[in-house]
């Protein structure tokens, strides 16, 4: 049994080479092994105070970098990603409590791997890749290659997830999350739904994706194609109602029927793209859009 | 003498709460924070089936493991069947287990771990037995019995087979006034159970010197947690002392008698103090107490212009596995399904039903917000039904001065009219809203608890001072109020007054946190005893100041003759000297109001919850938005009338208040217990079992309709720590109706439950 706290990310795969398991905010480690979901590891290495895994920048060619040790605290106010990565601002903001948005950080949330996660749709339609790393070198994956099924990733056990890279954001272009929740704080996604959109000169649709949480195995993405080149109007966000209602496969649980599932996270995804859009268009909408225009709006 | 309250507003200085300090900085020393010497840990086998026969239990493995000290079954303990209702339950499940949280054995072990371990490690076969879900099917004939030697239990209620406790109230002729009735409007509703989920899982220690036993424990009752201990484990009152720490919320969750007496068993044969803590599951799952889910059928006879001739209802409560202290329940069920209504023709009855699910008792205001919930709906039907203003049909029906209620109980002057008059203007009713907006209204009644209890006050040579009380403090209040009234008799600040209270072994009996009794009937007994004191003060201030005892008047804390302020002494300086006399030490319980009489109505099964001593009144009115795409509700606005006498700590009042309304919002939305087939809890913790949160907390306009009250408490006052919260979830309900077009007959008004019920079909509406 053996706690290690690591102050450089070759300390962490020093220690994940010989068998320990990461550990950073450990909001879904610790509260798991508490319920009695799974023990803690006899070994573990303390990310918390690996300064590199905590940095928000621009990345090289472009784009941007996000450590995975950085919480969603800082998510929600973050200049750079409020202004172009704001899907998962919005959905940091709705990630658990004060408390757990203090220590719970976005590689944490990635790589626990839960359907439910809220930051997996955001980056998902953002395009973002997963920087693994481990003594053995550094590889990327794509969201879509590193969600294998609920609670499992296509990492290696020695590899540690060091960043979250965004590609450059193109200019017309906006984002947005929105999820369903029964109450405004402790709460947990029911469906969620993130799309990100880039518009054209003369306002069409030149890209579009959503993607979807907490209505299968993993996140998934919706296939939206049909709607580039059109104006996005109530046809067209009805359409990406009834496709993400088709992409999901919802299970029944305490949280909700499949029905209702496959129909709330239509409604999810068509309030995300109607954000998304009104963003890209210029129109500020605050975050996180569950308290702007959708679910539980303020009094 | 002065008065710390305002009698004109109630309003009273803003003094902090004497625990407050402690609760906020963490300083605060709760049970599961003590630690003993040599303490053990204990751990409960559970029972691993809702029903069945226990064949063989082999507690040797756990015996057998180094480390652990003791292992108890029934057979360790005296053969004693216990329940202040029904003498259902021994404190280890003894050939048949009922739920799935029926405790089998116990173990102290050195570390939690090992107990764990041991109580793991015991063997356990069973033969099952058919489980009883369902209360309507329970009432069947050919139901399978939950307690097949239901017969020879001591109880004194009204009971047959599954049916653990009946009661009726019958008052004029209802078959005639239905026949002549204009319409007849039918309505059938379910509540879920739900849980006063305390934020603070229990916790018990309990150590023996000699033949003595000292238990700490996070009780609400402690008197009440003592007589249960001397009861199972056949001990002398004498010889049991119960202390409570700080406590971390109770909700209703930690009255009865629970677990002190496991805890003092194990500690007994283990020779070591010994300390159970309760994991947040544990909370959910075991104690008997949580908020019976209900089935309600109401039919009322009414006539075109309002008037509700004629009411029948029936209401099936279910009790679970054991009658904990809900024997009580369907009197006040029946009497909340009447409702707070003049109505002539009553015939109403309930009955609370065994099932192999977790035991039901009492949650703040047992039986009411649910059965208020579906009254307070039908009402709203009627009101459509007639196309009257629910507001104005209230008005019309409600109970008032000289009308007579359900049970036969005729009112003096009562401020129901006046909560009706008041509440739904707090929040704007009548304004002209949004399309997904709406505004609910409903009516409640609680009664205020009539029952002995003590107080000692003294005070010490510096002239400060202690009020020993066997009140209990889990959000009552009684922190601040209790000190206020005796500082108002002394003439003292209320600071100078320390609360010596949660030991039974020091202080005169009280009921405890229960009942929204402590202020009622504890403030009667702490007045009293300050008035003794107030008295030698005025003895000794005579004295010094050449006055009769009479004309002397106790205030800022000095003693002076009436009408001549400048001929005073200091309070201090009687204290000091009655320190080399007479000491200054009083003590009070007083006389209890007596219930009202009773005539026009009778009630089988009466357990004297018809005659209700300075009932209590409110008006909810809530302002909600709907979400049509998903069934969301959000509350957006509460306003709360309330007649709860006079207010002597309006702080503390409006505190109540907003936590009442705050329980009412989850129980009306998201709270709700989920069951599988065998009666196995799905939801017991608090990520799927969805309480309120400060985030979700609408703005709550509170206004007190302050009257004198016949048989009222001290000054006026009357309970106020369960009223607020009855009506809140029907006032929601009535809310989403108006949305929806038609009630969601199901608690909790979930968004999925709203969301179908919006989509549901005309025949769909009729078959339901």
């Amino acid at each position: 049994m053996s706690f290690t706290i690591a102050n450089t990310i070759d300390d962490v795969l020093t220690a994940l080479a010989a068998g320990a398991r990461p550990i950073a905010g450990g909001t879904d480690l610790v509260v798991g092994a508490r319920q009695g979901k799974a023990p803690l590891p006899a070994d573990l290495v303390a990310l918390d105070r690996v300064d590199e895994l905590r940095t928000i920048g621009p990345e090289p060619g472009g784009g941007i970098r996000i450590g995975a040790g950085v919480t969603h605290a800082t998510l929600v106010h973050d200049a750079t990603v409020v202004g172009a990565a704001t899907s998962i601002a919005d959905a940091s903001a709705l990630v658990g409590s004060p408390a757990t948005r203090h220590v719970g950080t976005l590689g944490g949330n990635v790589m626990n791997g839960s359907p439910a996660m809220d930051t997996g749709a955001p980056l998902m339609v953002l395009d973002a890749a997963a920087e693994l790393r481990s003594l053995r070198g550094t590889r990327r994956l794509t969201m879509t290659e590193l969600w294998t099924g609920p609670g499992s990733t296509a990492a290696e056990p020695d590899e540690l997830c060091t960043a979250l890279v965004l590609p450059a954001e193109s200019d017309r272009s906006g984002s947005a999350y929105v999820r369903l929740e029964y109450r405004r704080a402790m709460e947990i996604a029911v469906v969620g739904a993130a799309a990100a959109v880039t518009l054209a000169d003369d306002g069409t649709i030149a890209r579009l994706a959503v993607a979807l949480a907490a209505v299968a195995p993993t996140i998934v993405a919706v296939d939206v194609s049909a709607m580039i080149g059109h104006r996005v109007d109530d046809n067209v966000l009805a359409a990406v109602a009834l496709a993400a209602s088709d992409t999901a496969t919802p299970i029944d649980d305490l949280r909700a029927s499949a029905d209702y599932r496959r129909h709330t996270v239509g409604v999810m995804a068509r309030r995300a793209v109607d954000a998304a859009v009104r963003r890209a268009g210029g129109e500020p909408i605050g975050v996180p859009v569950n308290r702007s225009i959708g679910i539980g709006v303020a009094s | 003498m002065t008065s710390t309250i305002d009698a004109t507003t109630g309003d009273t200085p803003r003094f902090v709460r004497a625990d407050g300090p402690d609760k906020v900085t963490g300083s605060g020393r709760y049970t599961a924070d003590l630690t003993l010497t040599g303490m053990l840990h204990a751990a409960f086998r559970y029972s691993d089936h809702s029903h069945a026969r226990i064949v063989r239990l082999d507690t040797a493995p756990a015996r057998d493991m180094p480390g652990v000290f003791a292992v108890l079954t029934q057979a360790d303990v005296p053969d004693v069947h216990y329940g202040p209702s029904v003498a259902d339950r021994t404190l280890f499940a003894n050939d048949v287990v009922r739920y799935e949280g029926d405790v089998v054995a116990a173990v102290a072990a050195v570390t939690p771990e090992l107990a764990a371990e041991a109580a793991a490690a015991i063997v356990v076969e069973y033969e099952p037995l058919p489980i009883v879900t369902d209360v309507e099917a329970a009432l069947d004939p050919d139901s399978p019995l939950v307690h097949a030697g239901w017969a020879d239990y001591r109880s004194g209620d009204v009971r047959d087979r599954n049916s653990a406790s009946y009661s009726s109230i019958t008052k004029g002729d209802v078959d005639a006034a239905m026949a002549n009735a204009d319409e007849i409007v039918r309505s059938r509703y379910v509540a879920d159970a739900s849980h006063g989920a305390p934020i603070e899982p229990r916790a018990v220690v309990a150590e023996w010197e000699g033949d003595h036993v000292t238990i700490w424990t996070s009780t609400q009752v402690p008197y009440d947690a003592r007589a249960g201990v001397c009861e199972t484990l056949q001990l002398p009152t004498n010889r049991v002392r119960i202390i409570v720490p700080h406590l971390g919320g109770g909700f209703g969750g930690k009255c009865g008698f629970h677990f002190e007496a496991h805890v003092a068993a194990l500690a007994r044969v283990a020779k070591r103090p010994v300390r159970l803590k309760f994991s947040r599951a544990e909370e959910f799952l075991v104690p008997d107490r949580r908020r019976e889910g209900m089935v309600i059928e109401l039919e009322s006879g009414v006539m075109r212009d309002g008037t509700i001739v004629a009411r029948r209802g029936r209401a099936i409560l279910d009790n679970g596995a054991y009658t904990a202290d809900a024997g009580f329940f369907p009197q006040v069920a029946a009497m909340h399904i009447a409702g707070p209504y003049a109505i002539d023709h009553v015939a109403v009855e309930a009955h609370i039903v065994y099932t192999n699910k977790q035991p039901s008792g009492s949650i703040r205001a047992p039986t009411a917000p649910q059965a208020c919930w579906a009254a307070e709906s039908h009402t709203d039907e009627i009101a459509d039904r007639l196309g009257i203003d629910p507001v104005e049909l209230r008005r019309i029906n409600a109970v008032d001065e000289g009308r007579v209620g359900p049970s036969g109980q005729t009112y003096g002057e009562i401020g129901l009219r006046r909560c009706i008059d008041i509440a739904p203007g707090l929040v704007g009713y009548g304004d002209e809203l949004p399309d997904d907006e709406a505004i609910g209204v409903a009516i409640g009644w609680w009664p205020s608890f009539s029952v002995p209890s003590g107080a000692i006050v003294k005070l010490d040579d510096d002239g400060y001072g202690q009020i020993v009380t066997g009140a209990q403090e889990c959000g009552t209040g009684a922190v601040m109020t209790l000190r206020q009234l005796a500082a108002d008799e002394l003439g003292i600040e209320p600071e100078r007054l320390r609360m010596v209270y949660q030991d039974t072994s020091v202080a005169p009996f009280d009921l405890g946190a229960t009942g929204s009794q402590t202020l009622f009937n504890n403030g009667r007994a702490v007045v009293a005893a300050a008035a003794q004191v107030a008295e030698q003060l005025r003895q000794l201030a005579a004295d010094r100041l050449e006055a009769a005892p009479d004309d002397i008047v106790l205030a800022e804390g000095a003693a002076h003759v009436a009408g001549t302020p400048d001929r005073s002494i200091a309070i201090d300086e009687l204290a000091r000297i009655a320190s080399g006399g007479e000491l200054l030490i009083g003590h009070g319980s007083g006389t209890p109001p007596a219930a009202p009489e009773l005539s026009g109505s009778s009630c089988i099964g009466d357990n004297g919850m018809a005659a209700w001593v300075a009932p209590q009144f409110s008006c909810h009115a809530v302002r909600i938005r709907l979400d049509r795409d998903t069934g969301v509700v959000r509350v957006l606005h509460v306003g709360a009338a309330h007649d709860s006498g006079t207010i002597i700590n309006q702080i503390g009042a409006l505190g109540q208040v907003e936590g009442g309304v705050m329980m009412g919002i989850g129980q009306a939305l998201t709270e709700g217990t989920r069951y599988d087939d065998e009666g196995r809890q799905r939801n017991a913790g608090l990520l799927e079992y969805k309480l309120q949160t400060c985030a979700d907390a609408p703005p709550i306009t509170t206004e007190f309709v302050q009257i004198a009250t016949a048989g009222a408490g001290p000054r006026g006052a009357k309970g106020l720590a369960e009223a607020p919260n009855v009506a809140t979830a029907a006032a929601v309900a009535n809310a989403i109706a108006h949305l929806v077009g038609r009630p969601v007959r199901h608690l909790p008004m979930t968004a999925e439950r709203v969301w179908t019920a919006m989509h549901r079909t005309a025949e769909q509406e009729a078959a339901s």
